[in-house]
């Protein structure tokens, strides 16, 4: 992944058109991840930035529509960030992610509109409840690689929706489950957009932190060598299987929270909003937003979340846009959103310094 | 008991007779060499101890235990590492974590553990990346430590790779064909490496073309041909040995 684009970069010759694009890139750089994969896994600075951002922007931005994005966004985010730990590290794929955020919502609507549960236990059963449903499936399907894998995911999350549908004493059937009640925590009840997004952020820095820690520690380093060598992995004594149900069982975790959320904001909880379409976005954001690194499938949800919105106002023309953006994406930034840039960057900050060298006399 | 004893161990491909009733054994602080033509079952060998492959008859026992189709990462659990003849780099990490990969089997901490960055886990990371340092440093990878594995040379990468075999801190390291491609001088400096880790204690099994650097080495030697033991013993009298002169002798003549 990182060998390749750096072949394609130094073999390019410098282009002068390149200088057009150095002010946009040089601010772009500072929003975007860090470009390089897997290597900086400690925390940096300009975390603290991100956090700023993040903290202070709906305050100056008072805008609903763009506070209900955002908490879009968050849900989806987290769904991402869970399964960029098994797509992203792992190196495994899998295309039913919307079964694990749709049990989490399930186990939320069901807990707190029957069995009165308060919402923050809600909240940590539904998790639970996603992983133990991930651990079942996890032990026999991730003996399968590559296509099959996907295959056999994508079949699970379709097992999934004919469940739901088929046990309407439980579920609510096709109409499902509504009058969820808003997400309550010490006496606060979260029931505007602004205070969803500072729950859901506030969730999905909780969980950018943990993941950040397992990347950094062996559990991470055990995650990409499975995903670099099975062999390798396996003769330095890393169980491959276990590795990579641990990987599963704690995106499938994620997914949980997220879902959970996703019931307590949005109040209702029906099959159609966990159909195989959710699975491909969470996997597509990952895969846009880069897989290097953590915070690219945060910034792939909410390019995604604002792209999904914006070309809703074109109506029966969004779809072909959506696939045109897509492609081109693809095209021009393989390893995500924030990677090729960073690369282009370094490219041109080492021509210059050469550049200026030689103008000194120091190279011939 | 020896350190590893293989008994009769068998293997067959599709009609190919890889290994034929190999019986050896490797005592404790010792080097043994490995030598035979290319496509004698050397490699299939190491595969079979290692566990990435199973035997179909014979038995094999590391530490007095039996290993015989036991899964790689438990067998590499107890104590052994091995490294392979195509390097196997860990690409997507940076050198110092291709060797904290190798030291998993002595760091502790689960999903949740490490996910909480206990005191613990903080400690022994910390403690694990200052073991990792030295172990580049006796590879000579020190000053490559935060470097991409991916963008090191070949040469760099086999060296990777024996480190990461190496921070196993395993009991038996089978080294497969580590001077494959290297220049001269550092095949030198690898002699050196394996000698002063046998001097620390580790028993090694080293496949090796070389037949200089294996002669110079190794305190005994088997030779291999067509999936058997041919010859066996010191240096000296499996270079003497008949059957290991003509083997070489034919091999020679057919390639010219």
């Amino acid at each position: 992944m990182g060998g390749g684009s750096i072949t394609t970069v130094s073999k390019n010759e410098f282009r002068k058109r390149d200088l057009f694009y150095v002010v946009p890139m040089w601010l772009l750089s500072l929003v975007l991840p860090n470009p390089v994969p897997h290597r900086k896994r400690e925390f940096q600075k300009r975390d603290l930035i991100y956090l700023a951002i993040l903290v202070v922007l709906p305050l100056l931005w008072r805008d609903f529509h763009f506070h209900h994005l955002m908490v879009l966004a968050g849900m989806n985010a987290i769904s991402a960030l869970g399964l960029s730990l098994f797509l992203g590290y792992t190196g495994q794929i899998s295309l039913g992610h919307a079964a694990f955020f749709g049990a989490g919502a399930y186990t939320t609507a069901l807990l707190t509109t029957q069995q009165g549960f308060p919402s923050l236990l809600a909240f940590i059963i539904s998790a639970a409840v996603s992983a133990s449903f991930a651990y079942v499936i996890g032990k026999p399907i991730l003996k399968l690689k590559g296509y099959f894998l996907a295959l056999a995911t994508l079949g699970f999350g379709e097992i999934f929706l004919v469940i739901v549908r088929e046990t309407p004493g439980l579920t609510g059937g096709v109409v499902g489950i509504s009058g969820i009640p808003w997400f309550t925590f010490a006496g606060i009840v979260f029931d505007t957009y602004l205070k969803q997004y500072y729950l859901i952020w506030g969730v999905l820095i909780g969980l950018l932190i943990f993941s950040k820690n397992i990347v950094r520690s062996r559990m991470g380093r055990a995650f990409l060598a499975v995903s670099a060598s099975e062999d390798a992995a396996s003769t330095v004594g890393i169980p491959v299987a276990q590795t990579k149900l641990k990987a599963f069982v704690m995106s499938a975790a994620f997914a949980g929270f997220g879902g959970s959320l996703f019931a307590s904001v949005m109040a209702t909880a029906s099959p159609e909003s966990f159909s195989l379409n959710l699975s491909i976005l969470i996997v597509m954001m990952v895969i846009l937003g880069g897989m290097g690194n953590l915070y690219g499938p945060i910034a792939g949800a909410i390019f995604l979340t604002w792209l999904t919105d914006v070309l809703a106002g074109f109506q029966e023309y969004s779809l072909p846009l959506y696939g045109m953006i897509f492609i081109l994406l693809l095209i021009f930034f393989p390893e995500g959103i924030g990677t090729r840039l960073g690369f282009r960057i370094v490219y041109l900050i080492s021509y210059w310094a050469k550049k200026r060298r030689r103008e000194k006399g120091k190279i011939e | 008991m020896s350190l590893l004893t293989l008994a009769e161990v068998t293997k067959r491909y599709e009609g190919v007779q890889a290994l034929n009733r190999v019986s050896l054994q490797i005592e404790k602080g010792t080097i043994k060499g490995l030598i035979g033509p290319n496509g004698s079952g050397k490699s299939t060998l190491f595969h079979l101890i290692s566990g990435m492959e199973r035997p179909d008859s014979g038995r094999i026992f590391f530490r007095e235990k039996e290993i015989t189709s036991l899964d790689p990462h438990k067998i590499a659990l107890m104590g052994l590492g091995r490294t392979f003849q195509t390097i196997q780099p860990l690409g997507n990490m940076t050198a110092v974590d291709n060797i904290l990969t190798g030291m998993d089997r002595r760091l502790r901490g689960g999903l949740l553990s490490c996910g909480f960055w206990l005191p613990r886990i903080k400690r022994s990371e910390r403690e694990a990346l200052k073991e990792a340092k030295g172990i580049l440093e006796f590879v000579g990878l020190l000053g490559r430590w935060e470097w991409p594995a991916s963008q090191l040379s070949f040469g760099e990468q086999k060296m990777l790779d024996l480190g990461r075999a190496i921070a196993l801190r395993p009991e038996l390291l089978l080294l497969d064909e580590p001077a494959a491609g290297l220049p001269p001088a550092e095949v030198d400096a690898l002699s050196k490496r394996i000698l002063k880790l046998r001097e620390d204690g580790m028993t090694i099994f080293l496949v090796e073309h070389r037949m200089e650097m294996v002669m110079e080495i190794a305190d005994e030697i088997a030779a291999f041909h067509h999936g058997e033991v041919i010859a066996e013993g010191s240096p000296d009298e499996v270079r003497r040995n008949d059957r290991v002169i003509e083997t070489y002798t034919k091999g020679k003549k057919t390639h010219a």
